[in-house]
């Protein structure tokens, strides 16, 4: 497989403490991989260092086949959204963006012309000449998002990209990001995880320091393994579930009423499942949902959590 | 080469962002407030030691200033004061050929420049690293091309405030001061301005270079002022302490390290000084520069 990131044993230390314990994470090229941790967890600190923002402990990272960051080689290459950064107060965001455009060895032109796409498609069309600090934190936030696709980077690294910004935007961001699916690799971190599954297409588990899970959407949330059927009650009698599927096992979720039943996709099909299990299920309630594989909260819950 | 039009890209930059910032815009506006007036000040006391001169001599008084200060400048008792305060033939001899106007504006802009310097930039790198907007840089371009870069649009934003108070010195003297609107007056005005300029470079180094040492934009500014006031405190100690024999014959080459001992070659006409003066200046300016620089390399942002 063609990676886009691979990283390797990366340690990084601050203190006695280990941000990155031996992390180890690869992300295949056009990819759009979300990032799930809880705080703490070394997802910032990994994009930073990948960035050539933080100098390392140990370990090895090859970004776009060319080895660690180094800017002679990644300039234009890769961008990043960082956490909890400023842009410059009295830029203006057509001015910033250009500049930004020319360090990435854009003609200034070229540059020009980018920026202000870039700075249109986020909605700030009537903003370029305003200065940084007269944007609100949502607007700023928009001009950080669109400093990272001046020039169509291949790979970008977004902290947090939708925190702070109002429902529509939040909403043309998460459909702005999920068309660049194919197009380029993107890294994104968020908490929200309605967010990640919306846009992403693998995720990635990190937990003090380290990878706990790297892999596809579907396989995470079972697409091909767990079937969720919403229902009118909690089914009193479990074990003439298990007798009709045997292996599969089944949890109910009291809050949402959902019976999740997660079964060896090696042995049945979505559809036997749905065949052989019903008329069992029917008979201690009604169902008036199915669906194939479980939503990404339950499944990082189930997991991680759940196996912590 | 891709390198050096990156450096110079956010040299042009930097420059178009500090005179944007408020900060710097005040205090360009102070230092050319300050030019002016000093100027006017020093025209109107010229005007009364002119005055009383001519009452004491029963001669009529004069409307405009600078009537009998270009004889006086040339008469020997002057010369042997100048020759006390410069401590230096060389430079007494090439200063004494010079309209009076042109040295009180030198003076001027040798002494403030320093000031101006630490007030404008010694917080623009820290600033940029405490706010964390150096992040949206560092993976376009090298911290070196960066840091350079940054120093090179604060020695264009300098440039431009010695050539503004220049100007503006000489049109004050142009307006009150007899036989002072020369063309080759405004010629070695700005002259002036850029052997200022020249001389402002290590400071600028010394500001900046200190600048990457924290993430406090105060701080910087504190770090700033301090260093520049240890400068001229070094300055002055050695030159009080040097003597001929001894472990304190060595102080003037430790005082070669500090901008103020090369100074004086910046006061000169003849190339030579004038070129090797410059040189070890900008020198001194880009060591300062790296030294800090040489820390912030092995740091994270």
């Amino acid at each position: 497989m063609d990676y886009a990131i691979e990283s390797t044993e990366l340690v990084k230390r601050y203190g006695a403490r280990r941000a990155l314990d031996g992390l180890t994470l690869a992300v295949p090229r056009y990819a759009v991989l979300g990032l799930i941790g809880p705080n703490g967890a070394g997802k910032t600190t990994w994009m930073m260092s990948i960035a050539g923002l933080l100098h390392l402990h140990s370990g090895t990272i090859n970004l776009l086949g060319c080895g660690p960051f180094d800017p002679a080689l990644h300039s234009g290459r890769i961008t990043l959204l960082p956490q909890d950064s400023e842009l410059p107060l009295e830029s203006r965001p057509i001015d910033l963006l250009t500049h930004y455009g020319l360090l990435q060895r854009l003609t200034r032109r070229e540059a020009k012309r980018a920026a202000t796409e870039m700075l249109r498609e986020v909605h700030l069309g009537d903003r370029l000449t305003a200065t940084v600090r007269s944007l609100s934190h949502g607007m700023r936030k928009r001009v950080m998002i669109a400093q990272c696709f001046i020039g169509s980077p291949e790979l970008v690294l977004l902290d947090e990209p939708l925190s702070g910004l109002d429902p529509r935007e939040a909403a043309h961001m998460r459909t702005f990001l999920t068309r660049r699916r194919g197009r380029q690799t993107l890294v994104i971190s968020s908490h929200n995880l309605n967010d990640i599954e919306a846009m992403c297409d693998r995720v990635a588990f990190i937990e003090k320091g380290r990878t706990v899970r790297n892999t596809t959407l579907e396989e995470v949330v079972g697409k091909n393994s767990t079937l969720v059927y919403r229902v009118t009650r909690e089914p009193a009698d479990y074990a003439a579930l298990t007798a009709a599927v045997s292996d599969a096992t089944f949890s109910f979720n009291a809050e949402t009423s959902d019976l999740t039943c997660r079964y060896d996709s090696r042995r049945f099909t979505a559809e036997a499942i749905n065949r052989i299990l019903l008329p069992a299920l029917l008979a201690q309630c009604d169902v008036s949902t199915i669906t194939r594989g479980d939503n990404l909260e339950n499944a990082y819950l189930n997991q991680v959590i759940g196996n912590g | 080469m891709s390198t050096l039009v990156q450096t110079w890209h956010i040299a042009c930059y930097e420059w178009f962002d500090a005179l944007r910032s408020r900060r710097a815009l005040v205090v360009l506006l102070l230092y050319l407030a300050a030019a002016v007036c000093n100027m006017h000040w020093s025209i109107n006391l010229l005007h009364r030691l002119e005055s009383e001169l001519a009452t004491a001599l029963k001669l009529p008084a004069s409307e405009q200033a600078g009537v009998v200060s270009t004889a006086l400048w040339k008469s020997k008792p002057f010369q042997r004061m100048m020759k006390q305060m410069t401590r230096n033939d060389l430079v007494l001899r090439d200063i004494t050929g010079k309209h009076p106007i042109e040295l009180i504006y030198a003076w001027f802009a040798f002494f403030y420049t320093p000031l101006l310097v630490v007030l404008v930039a010694s917080n623009r790198i820290a600033e940029e690293i405490g706010s964390g907007s150096v992040r949206y840089v560092f993976f376009r371009t090298s911290r070196a091309s960066w840091s350079i870069g940054k120093f090179i649009g604060q020695m264009f934003m300098i440039g431009l405030a010695l050539l503004l108070s220049g100007t503006s010195a000489y049109i004050v003297a142009k307006i009150r001061l007899a036989g002072s609107g020369t063309p080759d007056l405004f010629f070695n005005m700005v002259q002036w301005s850029l052997r200022a300029w020249v001389y402002s470079i290590p400071y600028l180094g010394l500001a900046m270079g200190l600048s990457h040492l924290t993430r406090s934009s105060s701080k910087a500014t504190v770090m700033g002022i301090l260093a520049i006031t240890a400068c001229f405190v070094l300055s002055i100690l050695i030159r009080h302490f040097t003597t001929d024999t001894g472990w304190r014959a060595y102080l003037p080459h430790l005082g070669q390290l500090l901008p103020d001992a090369h100074k004086m070659l910046l006061w000169r006409n003849a190339p030579a000084p004038l070129i090797a003066g410059s040189a070890t200046l900008i020198t001194l300016g880009f060591c300062y520069l790296f030294t800090g620089y040489a820390f912030f390399r092995t740091r994270d942002v």
